[in-house]
């Protein structure tokens, strides 16, 4: 594969990566309550994932070890341990949010209830899965995910002004609603450093055979990738700020969101929001799913692949499967998507340091990455933010909690 | 000179069909009379794993996978004459297919009933 078109489809796939439920609902969110006012938060995201997704590629060109498989081998089993159940804990909840959405996708279109809707897309999502030739149905629904772009376009049609959408790149202190605001802003954070989606990154580098001459792409990736997600996500928070704060919605069912692309782009942005919803969800309900699979069988020591045979990876298969039915479960039952998004992205910011922290000690051990660790400006990027995310949601979320 | 520590506690293992067959759980070593000790075996095995985590765990996890035929208290012991290869994963001269009870019994009595598997 010539190397301008590995990093095309590298970029691409960061994109599907980087917008799913988690992004869409915490910026629309953020749109419809506080204007622009939040697109710090999207943008301080950004920073520390672009830095963590160069690194867990690097740690994997370099040492050939993904992420998981080296915090086992160098901190042994406890640390590797507590990352793993946070990892559960958190994916198994972005994972319902993610079923929630595609299931929420289904009900604007055809106006069947979500729930109805949970175990046809969990099936779909397994299926995909179990049935192999990952590789394929990663790159389809990568391109499928461009229609997200209409996100761009229908933020440009609303000209927005761009003094202001400018202003909130500064982090600023809410007139009113604090606990809310702080709240969003951690939600935001967690939506964009999605811990799984480097898990994920890395895994793929490890499967592809990476190795130094792949430094440059993997930079070029997570660089340019990860920027076009955040612009994406800042279209949307764009797109609610024009479309639902005028009209006075404050969007506490997903329902309302169906309306974000109607004002720019009409009958068609209705169906263009469903299909950006129902693939974006789809493609990180994959990564998610594999993700998890990939936590355990890298720090066990179980076979795993992506395109191996169920047969072939028995607990492999058999964690994902699981994972998705408890997930498809808590749909099911009629936990509200919307509410378990923000929840559950908020958790993500909490979590934080516990993944990071180790991660960093990695990639500054010359055993692994020798001349080519890391640079004292990653380091403090990936500390300063995910420090922040921590510290605010441990304050913002038992606090949005007893409100709410 | 390996570091028995940083270069094979923890390291994935690896067959001679380079299947994965686990992590270096433990490391068994020889004491000898008057001379210094000797790597005997390394050791590979979920309970060992729990009890690493917490004597507790251990408990839980043999009340839990008791009457489970593929339960063994007793790690899995490879003669370290049998390691062949320390690198990014230590490679031994073992047929992982004798090792990992739990994946073929999850692959036998789990996975091969579902349909299309």
């Amino acid at each position: 594969m010539s190397k301008l078109l590995k990093i095309a489809l590298g970029i691409f796939t960061s994109i599907g990566g980087f917008l799913e439920v988690g992004a869409i609902a915490t910026a629309a969110e953020a749109g419809a309550s506080f204007r622009f006012q939040l697109i710090w938060a999207v943008v301080l995201g950004t920073i520390c994932v672009i830095f963590l997704v160069e690194m867990s590629g690097r740690l994997a060109a370099l040492s050939h070890h993904t992420i998981k498989d080296a915090m086992r081998e160098r901190f042994g089993p406890r640390v590797f341990m507590l990352t793993l159940v946070s990892d559960v804990l958190v994916n198994v909840l972005v994972l319902a949010a993610e079923i929630g959405g595609m299931s929420l996708a289904l009900q604007l279109v055809t106006g069947i209830g979500f729930r109805w809707w949970a175990l046809p897309t969990g099936i779909l999502t397994w299926l995909l899965l179990w049935k192999g030739s990952f590789g394929l149905i990663e790159n389809g629904v990568s391109l499928l995910g461009m229609v997200a772009l209409a996100f761009l376009v229908g933020a440009w049609k609303l000209h927005p002004d761009v003094h202001e959408v400018l202003a909130g790149l500064a982090l600023t202190l809410p007139a009113e609603r604090p606990v809310h605001y702080w709240f969003t802003a951690v939600s935001i954070l967690g939506a964009v450093i999605s811990p799984y989606l480097f898990y994920f990154y890395s895994s793929g580098a490890i499967e592809d055979h990476w190795g130094v001459d792949e430094i440059g792409v993997n930079r070029a990736v997570a660089t340019v990738g990860m920027s076009f997600g955040c612009v994406l996500c800042i279209a949307v928070m764009i797109v609610a700020a024009l479309v639902l704060q005028p009209a006075g919605i404050q969007p506490d069912r997903f329902e309302q969101l169906g309306l974000l692309l109607t004002g720019p782009l009409g009958r068609w942005g209705f169906y263009l929001f469903s299909a950006t919803l129902l693939v974006s969800c789809l493609g990180a309900a994959l990564e998610l799913s594999l993700a998890t699979a990939y936590s355990f069988a890298q720090g066990l020591g179980w076979n795993w692949g992506e395109s191996v045979h169920p047969r072939d990876a028995a607990r492999f298969s058999l964690t994902y499967t699981i994972m998705i039915a408890v997930a498809t479960l808590l749909i099911v039952l009629g936990l509200d998507p919307l509410k378990l998004t923000l929840f559950s992205m908020a958790l993500t910011s909490l979590t934080l340091p516990v993944v990071t922290f180790p991660f960093l000690v990695l990639m500054n051990d010359r055993d692994y990455c020798g001349e080519l660790g890391n640079h004292w400006i990653g380091n403090t990027a990936v500390i300063v933010i995910s420090l922040l995310a921590s510290l605010i949601a441990l304050v913002a979320i038992p606090l949005q909690l007893m409100g709410g | 000179m390996i570091d028995l520590g940083r270069q094979v506690l923890d390291q994935q293992l690896v067959d001679r069909n380079d299947l994965n067959m686990g992590k270096v759980d433990g490391i068994a070593l020889e004491l000898r009379e008057g001379r210094p000790a000797r790597v005997a075996a390394i050791l590979t095995g979920g309970h060992l794993l729990s009890r690493r985590l917490h004597p507790r765990i251990e408990r839980w996890v043999r009340k839990l996978t008791r009457g489970l035929a593929p339960s063994r208290v007793q790690p899995l012991r490879i003669p370290w004459p049998q390691v062949k290869k320390i690198g990014i994963d230590v490679k031994v001269d073992f047929a992982a297919a004798d090792a990992m009870p739990w994946e073929h019994w999850v692959r036998d009595r789990i996975v091969r009933r579902i349909p299309g598997a």
